[in-house]
């Protein structure tokens, strides 16, 4: 089997070829957010004897646990990242979902409305996201 | 042009695509467990506790896990595939390896999980 590539501007760089390249963007700050709030975390277990488990569920959940953080600094790099990587899961999920709701709806109609709908959801949650994550 | 669909999840399944399709079927069975996940996670932020219950729950843990873990790693398959197109020759064998590599993540998170649900 050979392999063929073609260049982008043989592609034609319309909305399709955009979110592929976006949603593979997003997914590769995703890999390097989770390895970094990883290495992260665990240094901050071991400055701080905070435990590593604690440390992830307040920064994904800040509504529902203490801040085992003391400074403020850790707080605010912390909380920045967990937005990153909520945005990043965010942007890179609305594709995947366009792509398997376009396999069900047939209709131009349907599509757009689906299209429009998943958007201002994406819009909507990440908006929320980052309030809550931001003010918690 | 609408385009019809006419193909069952069932009737899909049973295609014989064999290893890749299976990939594929996964790879957007886990992509909407995720899409749940994370309009789940989004209520949690704005405070219904009772989503919180089924967050603690091993069985939806367990279920996150298989599926999501898929979705992660043959993500990460598909990506090194796209920015290293020469690798997809050997895309059968690229598979065979995040099977191995799925079944040992995915194996060592479902015990973490059952051996909390279990008070180990």
């Amino acid at each position: 089997m050979t392999t063929r590539t073609l260049p982008l501007a043989k592609r034609g760089f319309n909305f399709e070829t955009f979110m592929w390249a976006f949603t593979r963007f997003t997914v590769i700050a995703m890999y390097g957010l989770i390895l970094a709030g990883i290495l992260g975390a665990l240094t901050l277990s071991a400055q701080t004897g905070a435990n590593f488990g604690d440390i992830l569920y307040w920064a994904f959940f800040p509504n529902l646990a203490e801040n085992p953080l003391g400074q403020i600094w850790m707080t605010i790099l912390a909380k920045l990242m967990v937005i990153a990587f909520v945005l990043s899961a965010c942007g890179h999920g609305v594709h995947g979902v366009l792509e398997i709701l376009d396999d069900y709806f047939t209709s131009h109609l349907a599509r757009r409305w689906s299209r429009n709908f998943v958007i201002t959801y994406a819009v909507v949650a990440s908006l929320i996201a980052i309030y809550a994550i931001w003010t918690s | 042009m609408g385009i019809n669909r006419n193909v069952s999840l069932m009737t899909a399944l049973g295609y014989k695509g064999e290893s890749p399709f299976l990939t594929y079927i996964l790879h957007r069975i886990g992509g909407s467990a995720l899409f749940i996940f994370f309009t789940m996670y989004i209520l949690v932020l704005l405070g219904v506790d009772s989503v919180n219950v089924v967050f603690s729950n091993w069985l939806f843990q367990i279920f996150m896990l298989v599926f999501g873990l898929f979705h992660a790693i043959n993500g990460l398959r598909i990506t090194i595939l796209d920015l290293s197109p020469k690798l997809i020759e050997h895309y059968r064998t690229v598979i065979n390896i995040e099977w191995v590599v799925y079944a040992l993540v995915c194996s060592f998170a479902v015990f973490v999980v059952l051996r909390n649900a279990m008070g180990g």
